[in-house]
């Protein structure tokens, strides 16, 4: 039996990537009390990933230059009192009060402001095949690799869209993978429309030249209008079926060619973790480029509801460099609030130019349509309730074409990932809209899944 | 050009799927048949309902009705399947020295209708279920329990009926909006997507079947919504194999309410429910509570439910919780539900008012329903059921 625990703090951050840790570390550096909640086991998030215990990263040399920056942040950010709450599951929220599970304990932290900044996950898009061990997210591998120093594999394919796959290649690269291909659904025309959000942008334009250099190094091609068509193996991945694809993302199947390989990641861009936003009220709406549905937030990232703020992709997928310029405007939002502090009006300014400059290159990579076009009647659509695009269609057909009428017609959506894998293109596949925005999800109690146990002795709040 | 349909059959739960199943089966193949619904097909109730198929023994006529439909549910599983029945049983457990005289009372009430049931002692209880708390004592387990997916059964029955009755249009996210009367029969109904001209009208809207009567200028029917409180484990393997129930959990939810309806200020009751799912997944309910459509989560009543879940199964403490919901059941007000037509309006039927046992008589109210309209004799007689008894 868990014992109840309670915290109290000024702020209380959810997410310890780029974002969470700016407003943290500049709101503990103004005195106030900042409690921050993460999944992981060490700060960074994501995209700064630390290995276990300060290990040497065997890859050392693989971290492009942005990465430079989050060392600094992570230094900075152990330095502050901020205290970090590690392997923290946050499963309830309402506007000044977090609940989460922390080592089989369950907790309530109670705060004046509420930050949300817990990242994005991996955009699946089904084809056959991909749920053969062996195939992961692009988001996965460089888990693997990068935070715990795992090489899954000896030759990898490299496929999806997005500015995540040249990470992704160079971290397999770095740990000795050789990376038999490495693809990029989006034609090379259509990714010319990125080009001002890059050269305009003098850090981006080092990060590009520096993944040229790195992609050159390991005799690795970019192949644009790529994609990866089917996985197929026994028992695991052994072969990867790869080929073209039209500007809308169709597969062209007279261009198909398979390839030995024996790991694949596949990464079709971000998806925007709002569970707890929608939980606590807040407003969202769908831009495809930003990864679908985000939180609508002002100026100062302030959310629809009062006392709760949010930063980074939770507000649209952007990268680290938004999620860091909004956690300072974040900190500087709050500051002004609880402390009377003006904010700095240079820190908006630079949150809305880095967020232009990653809307213009994420528009080159928006998720293409005709992507769903590569799972088959019989291609599993939801892997925790086993459900194929036949069935789900039937549901769509039969009970009606709402997120939630598929749900009901197949159970797609209905296991523990609660649709956090196949919902982004659940809707699209089964109802036949490829270009119409799935329906917000509904999301009901926990947030996260967590032991009858945790909540039972989830203190009142 | 106005559409026209020999029978619009209004709800898309579990009572309107099969009210369309039985019609097919019963009626010429040329019969036009609309079900429409406001929302997705079983989107409601149905869809947030346990999918016990439960066959209740305290009262003959009850049994009757229960154990012809779960005969049912059992032919259209053994015809088409892909509704994930399971024979679970009901393992019926007590925690009271008064709950557990009840033990070799329920037995025997099974045994008296000519079923059959097993009084368990402590050890064969052990070799059922190890998972079970090892201070249980006794038990009584009835093996015609069984446990289907409601939301996916709706899909079989409305399949096998169009596949019956190539007329039978199916219509989610079609509210209804009003009727028109010709003198006092129907003549027609109007939804979001269009007027369908028609005689004759089915009402299975459940928790809404009293806004349909007003809608046609009727009272209200005496049906109310009784909310109640579920959650699912993840799919890490369940304590039990059996379905569990709480011996109380007959007379607090087949029993007299304890409340008014009517009233606001119900506190709620609880009677532990587990359900073993086919995935590995485990349901977890059931509480009960007056509080008119409102489907958000009682807290207490959920904590309770678990806590009570954890006392018989304490492996359950350890399983994660992936979600919770609300689900409202029809519950009417004589705890009998409504199937037959409405005199004061030629043509109008209604099927409703099932509180928690509407996935279990799913099948058979469909089939009195269809049987009545269609003029032939019924399975199970029909008369405790007519609507007539709520007529001034």
């Amino acid at each position: 039996m868990t014992d109840a625990r309670v915290l109290d703090a000024d702020v209380g951050v959810v997410g310890a990537g780029p974002a969470g840790m700016v407003a943290s570390a500049r709101l503990a550096a103004a005195g106030l009390s900042v409690v921050v909640l993460d999944e992981g086991q060490r700060a960074g998030g994501q995209i700064f990933r630390q290995l276990p215990g300060g290990a040497p990263h065997p890859a050392r040399g693989a971290e492009p230059p942005s990465h430079a920056r989050g060392d600094t942040l992570l230094a900075a950010f152990a330095d502050r009192d901020v205290t970090l709450r590690r392997g923290a599951t946050v499963w309830d929220a309402r506007p000044g009060r977090l609940w989460f599970e922390q080592d089989g304990a369950s907790w309530l932290l109670r705060c004046r402001r509420i930050v949300l900044a817990p990242g994005a996950y991996d955009r699946c898009v089904p084809f056959p095949g991909w749920t053969l061990p062996g195939v992961v997210t692009a988001g996965a591998l460089q888990v693997m690799v990068r935070g715990f120093g795992v090489v899954p594999g000896q030759r990898a394919l490299v496929a999806g869209s997005g500015p995540l796959l040249l990470p992704t290649v160079t971290a397999l690269t770095g740990a000795g993978v050789e990376v038999v291909a490495a693809l990029e659904a989006s034609s090379r025309w259509r990714a010319l429309r990125a080009l001002g959000g890059v050269l305009g942008n003098g850090g981006r334009r080092r990060e590009a030249a520096w993944y040229a250099r790195r992609l050159l190094g390991a005799g690795v091609r970019l192949r644009w209008g790529w994609t990866v068509f089917a996985c197929e193996g026994d028992g695991r991945v052994q072969r990867a079926v790869i080929g073209k694809v039209d500007r809308d993302g169709r597969p062209r199947r007279d261009t198909a060619r398979t390839i030995e390989v024996d790991v694949v990641g596949a990464g079709f861009g971000l998806v925007p973790s709002i569970e707890l936003g929608l939980r606590l009220g807040c407003a969202a709406r769908f831009v495809a480029a930003r990864g679908g549905h985000c939180l609508v937030v002002d100026g100062a990232q302030r959310t629809s509801v009062p006392e709760v703020l949010a930063a980074g992709e939770i507000c649209g997928v952007g990268g680290a460099e938004v999620a860091m310029a909004e956690g300072d405007v974040v900190a500087g939002t709050i500051l002004h609030e609880l402390r009377g502090i003006a904010p700095p009006a240079a820190a908006g300014r630079r949150a809305a130019a880095e967020r232009r400059a990653a809307d213009r290159l994420l528009a080159a990579f928006a998720p293409l349509p005709g992507l769903h076009e590569l799972a088959t009647p019989a291609t599993i659509v939801c892997r925790c309730e086993d459900v194929t695009l036949q069935q789900a269609r039937d549901a769509a057909a039969l009970h009606g074409t709402s997120a939630r009428a598929i749900k009901l017609g197949c159970r797609a959506g209905m296991g523990p990932c609660q649709a956090r894998i196949c919902g982004p293109s659940l809707q699209a596949l089964a109802a036949g809209r490829p270009d119409q925005p799935m329906d917000l999800p509904v999301v009901q109690l926990p947030v996260r899944p967590v032991t009858t146990a945790t909540i039972l002795a989830a203190p009142a709040g | 050009m106005v559409e026209t349909a020999d029978l619009v059959v209004v709800g898309g739960g579990i009572v309107g799927c099969s009210v369309v199943h039985q019609l097919a089966r019963l009626l010429p193949n040329t019969t036009r048949i609309v079900l429409v619904d406001r929302g997705p097909i079983a989107g409601a109730t149905s869809g947030s309902s346990m999918g016990h198929l439960m066959v209740t023994p305290d009262d003959a006529a009850a049994y009757a009705l229960t154990i012809a439909s779960v005969r049912l549910w059992r032919d259209l599983q053994q015809r088409r399947g892909g509704f994930h029945y399971q024979a679970t049983g009901a393992l019926y457990l007590a925690d009271t020295d008064a709950d557990v005289a009840m033990l070799p009372v329920l037995r025997d009430q099974f045994v008296a209708r000519g079923d059959s049931a097993e009084l368990l002692d402590a050890r064969q209880l052990r070799d059922l279920e190890p998972g079970l708390a090892p201070d249980l004592q006794a038990a009584t387990f009835y093996p015609g329990d069984a446990v289907v997916l409601p939301m996916l059964a709706c899909g079989v029955m409305l399949r096998e009926a169009q596949a019956a009755c190539p007329g039978l249009v199916v219509r989610p996210d079609c509210a209804v909006l009003g009727f028109d009367r010709d003198g006092d029969r129907l003549a027609a109904v109007r939804t979001a997507q269009g007027t369908i001209a028609t005689r004759t009208v089915v009402n299975a809207t459940g928790v809404w079947a009293p806004d349909l009567a007003e809608l046609l200028g009727q009272p209200r029917l005496p049906i109310f919504p009784r909310a109640g409180n579920l959650a699912i484990t993840g799919h890490h393997g369940t304590p039990v194999r059996t379905q569990l129930l709480e011996v109380s959990y007959l007379r607090f939810a087949h029993g007299a309410a304890a409340v008014d309806p009517t009233r606001t200020d119900d506190r709620g009751g609880h009677a532990v429910n587990v359900q073993p799912q086919s995935n590995g997944s485990c349901l977890i309910g059931s509480t009960r509570q007056f509080r008119g459509m409102d489907r958000t989560l009682n807290r207490e009543l959920l904590h309770r439910s678990l806590l009570r879940a954890q006392r018989y199964a304490p492996g359950l403490a350890a399983a994660p919780i992936v979600r919770t919901w609300v689900g409202l059941r029809p519950y009417a007000i004589d705890k009998q539900p409504l199937i037959g037509p409405w005199p004061p309006v030629p043509g109008l039927w209604i099927a409703a008012g099932h509180e928690g046992l509407g996935i279990t008589l799913g099948p058979i109210t469909g089939r009195l329903l269809a049987q009545q309209i269609a003029g032939v004799p019924c399975d199970v007689d029909p008369t405790p059921y007519l609507p007539a008894r709520f007529c001034a």
